[in-house]
């Protein structure tokens, strides 16, 4: 007796334990989706953001921003300062470039003076002699990791400093550069040349990442380099990257690496670089000047490659789009047909296919769908209309036009039978036909479920990827223009930018974004149908 | 259209004024009978627009799976396990394909089979009207996701986390499918099978109470057995959901066209026939071999799907016809 009540007790529980199963799986799929979707929505914009916004679409006001863009780049001169000097220590083939232009300069002003007659020929052969002397000279001393024999290249270069015809002439910026060059050896040696080269290398990319271009520097042609961090989260992420060098050391001889953190102040300890840490970690949010942001732009903007910045608009438009014109096609084909089932037959061998038909409909797979687009509607039927065997918004429209119908038939039939039969009754009784009764009595009283099922069909159509996947999606393009042109949907977006993308990895909220879009469009016309059908029910349990 | 079937009943609807006869002449008459008749055949023909389609697909499907089938054979596609459609020579091999689509309904069907009757009981006959209006639409809900968010949630939150948790080569791989498979079936079953619960019928419930037998007892050893062909079509159709399901199993499985080598090891990729058409019908000439031997799978699916379909109408005709006679 006991066992028994234990069991009934365990069943309940466990069948209990079932449906709260149920409500953790949808939390935690819709829980993280939505809540990093909104990151792209709300979120801690920069400067950086800020002036892409108005570079880009010409928002927010001209004045403020400018002060602000001022007060950053005051922040971010020190910065710049300490990162240039460093740089001609580490990384000397700029000024080696520099040099040699500069001896192409001198070999053009002697030619161009002997031509004057204001140098003579013999002159001028030894000036380029001595030109070409240093700057061998000079780039040799360059090139050295040799504190010692940088110096004796450099003095000897100097040496020069005091002839007039040198430094009078262009030849007279290599003095310059020896000079400057001079002071970093002697302030900071050579010796650890080769070991800082790799990580200042990686300072330099986070840097650019964090502030953008140097100012002074060409503007790139893609435009997620153009900015730098528009993101506060994003640019905190760097800076700890930026402060924190992270280095994968062997433990052992059979044991995995591990990842361990050392300071970057630390690797540069002794350079002038060093003081850079301290001010990145303290001054950033003035270089930024983050700023709590709204981007409901987000759901109208188009976005640039890879969904770097931007937003879903193009396809928010495609989605609707293909929805509505599906939605146009299979209303009026569903709604007569299940009218057609309720009204007009019996319960003949005939009805009985129509019916194993709609089933047959509604369990085919979804990407049989998009196979039978593609032969009938793409390959078939769009070169007989003159249109052409490519991808369109009409062949993918009508793609979800057959996926829908079954839905939409059994939808409607379920409310048309729903109508309590006194209604019809009273229509007969008082002398209409048939017909008119339909139009006037049953379809009326029947349209609260009719439109639920038509939302509801519209939810399924917007979340569709496979059916239109060879009829008329296409992971990059313009805004459509007409109905026979491919477009960006936010089904397809959403697999392609989680899987195909590579630029879209480096911007999770963008990817999260989208999804979180399309989830949102289906949950919306989702709750709409239950609302309306819990208004349906409460009244028809009123009656 | 507005004066169709009722043309006859028009004259005696118009009691404004007796001014029009109550008999119609015969061309009136001809006229009405044949606007009912064409009304009535222009509604048919809207209605058999779903007939069409489903002749459509199946003439087009096999049309252009035909080629494969005539220079290749059946027999090919079912008889090696070498997938490489690209390669030179070509190969053709679907059994791996097969095995991947058998794995990943498998497994979604064992973890969806018994959490959706369970659920489907819990909702029937345990809870209460108010809890079941609650979970009612979380249920219809999860069955409204789209496929591809699904497939976003495994291949970017699932597949990592299964990695690390885990310890697995590669987060994407068939039990990552099948979870997810397994959550998108259990709407279908749970909606169905409670269905065929509710109709099972009060009678048999009190029954077996004032014989003695607590809810469990009840539940597992009459209203279940009674409900059998619900919960057969119910399972059947979670399954077809499965198996057709696309976007979830491209993103989540892995797609590696291969069988698992020790056959029970699901944390390995695999790859399936709906994932294989998505995946390279994008990338193949049309008219090639390749492009018809992916009709070729696509016609299979549909031939599954369609047997699948027969006899899930099979067990809901006869769980209706049972219901039918227990009144």
């Amino acid at each position: 007796m006991q066992l028994r009540h234990l069991g009934d007790k365990t069943f309940t529980f466990a069948s209990g334990m079932s449906v709260l199963l149920m409500v953790a799986a949808l939390v935690l799929i819709l829980g993280p989706m939505l809540s990093r979707g909104a990151g792209a929505l709300v979120f801690d914009g920069t400067v950086e953001y800020r002036k892409m916004q108005y570079d880009m679409h010409g928002r927010g006001q001209r004045k403020p921003l400018e002060t602000q863009l001022k007060n950053a780049a005051k922040a971010r001169a020190e910065v710049y300062r300490l990162m240039d000097n460093f740089a001609v220590m580490v990384d000397t083939s700029k000024v080696q470039k520099q040099a040699k232009s500069i001896f192409r300069q001198f070999k053009i002003q002697l030619s161009n003076q002997v031509k004057n007659g204001t140098l003579a020929p013999e002159q001028a052969a030894s000036l380029k002699f001595a030109g070409k002397e240093l700057r061998n000279k000079l780039r040799r001393a360059y090139k050295t990791s040799n504190a010692q024999e940088a110096h004796e290249k450099l003095d000897y270069v100097l040496n020069y400093a005091d002839n007039r015809q040198l430094a009078d002439s262009v030849a007279g910026q290599f003095f310059t550069l020896a000079r400057q060059y001079k002071n970093v050896v002697s302030a900071a040696g050579l010796k650890h040349r080769e070991t800082y080269a790799k990580s200042f290398r990686e300072v330099q990319e986070i840097i650019k990442e964090l502030l953008g271009p140097q100012p002074g520097e060409p503007i790139p042609d893609l435009a997620q380099f153009q900015y730098g961090s528009t993101r506060w989260g994003r640019a905190k992420i760097l800076r700890d990257r930026l402060l924190w060098a992270e280095t994968w050391v062997a433990q052992g001889p059979d044991q995995p690496l591990k990842k361990t953190r050392t300071p970057r102040e630390d690797q540069f300890a002794g350079t002038e670089l060093a003081k850079l840490f301290p001010i990145m970690e303290q001054n950033l949010e003035k270089m930024l000047l983050p700023q709590r942001t709204f981007y409901w732009q987000y759901f109208i903007d188009d976005s640039t490659p890879g969904h770097f910045f931007g937003g879903v608009g193009p396809e928010i438009i495609g989605t609707v789009l293909l929805t509505l014109l599906a939605m146009a096609i299979a209303v009026p084909l569903g709604v007569t047909a299940a009218g057609y089932l309720v009204e007009c037959t019996g319960d003949g061998t005939f009805i009985r296919i129509i019916r194993t038909c709609i089933n047959t409909l509604a369990g085919v797979p979804s990407i049989v769908f998009g196979l039978f687009g593609l032969a009938f509607f793409v390959l078939y039927l769009q070169p007989k209309l003159g249109v052409g065997s490519g991808s369109t918004i009409l062949a993918g429209a009508l793609t979800l036009t057959v996926l829908v119908l079954p839905v939409l038939i059994r939808a409607s039939e379920e409310a048309i039978r729903a109508v309590p039969l006194t209604y019809k009754e009273a229509s007969l009784g008082l002398g209409a036909g048939k017909f008119r009764t339909f139009v006037k009595v049953t379809l009326p009283a029947a349209t609260p479920g009719i439109l639920t099922g038509i939302i509801l069909s519209m939810s399924r159509a917007a979340g569709e990827t496979a059916p239109i996947l060879f009829t008329a999606t296409v992971a990059l393009g313009p805004v459509p223009k007409s109905i026979f042109q491919p477009t960006r949907t936010l089904s397809y977006g959403s697999y392609d930018i989680a899987v195909g993308d590579r630029i879209a990895a480096m911007v999770p909220h963008q990817q999260y974004g989208m999804v979180m879009t399309l989830i949102a469009l289906v949950l919306v016309l989702n709750l709409t149908a239950i609302i309306i059908r819990r208004k349906l029910e409460s009244k028809l349990r009123g009656h | 259209m507005t004066k169709n079937p009722d043309k006859k009943s028009e004259p005696q609807v118009a009691a404004v004024g007796f001014n029009r006869p109550l008999l119609l002449s015969p061309a009136q008459d001809l006229q009405g009978y044949l606007a009912a008749v064409l009304g009535k055949m222009f509604l048919l023909g809207i209605t058999c627009v779903s007939l069409m389609v489903v002749v459509l697909i199946f003439v087009f499907i096999s049309k252009e799976a035909w080629p494969f089938f005539a220079t290749h054979g059946i027999g090919k596609l079912l008889g090696s396990t070498s997938w490489y459609p690209t390669a030179e020579p070509a190969e053709f091999g679907g059994v791996s394909l097969l095995a991947g689509s058998l794995y990943v309904t498998a497994g979604a069907l064992l973890i969806a089979v018994p959490i959706g009757l369970l659920a489907a009981l819990f909702l029937s006959d345990i809870v209460s009207f108010r809890i079941r209006q609650f979970v009612k639409p979380i249920i219809e809900l999860l069955a409204a996701i789209p496929s591809v968010a699904y497939g976003f949630f495994a291949v970017l939150i699932m597949a990592p986390w299964m990695q690390e948790k885990l310890h697995l080569p590669t987060g994407t791989n068939a039990l990552n499918a099948s979870i997810i498979l397994a959550i998108m079936a259990i709407p279908t079953i749970i909606s169905i099978a409670e269905d065929a619960l509710s109709a099972a019928g009060r009678n048999l419930r009190e029954g077996s109470y004032a014989l003695g037998a607590t809810r469990a007892e009840t539940l597992v050893k009459v209203v279940v057995p009674a409900a059998h062909s619900g919960i057969i079509a119910a399972i059947i159709l979670g399954m077809m959901r499965a198996v057709g399901e696309t976007m979830v199993v491209w993103m989540a499985s892995g797609n590696a066209a291969r069988i698992p080598a020790p056959w029970w090891n699901i944390t390995q990729s695999i790859r399936t026939m709906t994932a294989t058409i998505a995946g390279e019908m994008g990338e193949t000439a049309k008219g090639s071999d390749h492009y018809h031997c992916l009709f070729a799978v696509g016609f299979l699916l549909l031939v599954f799907t369609f047997a699948l379909n027969l006899a899930s109408e099979h067990f809901l005709s006869r769980a209706r016809r049972l219901r039918g006679g227990s009144k």
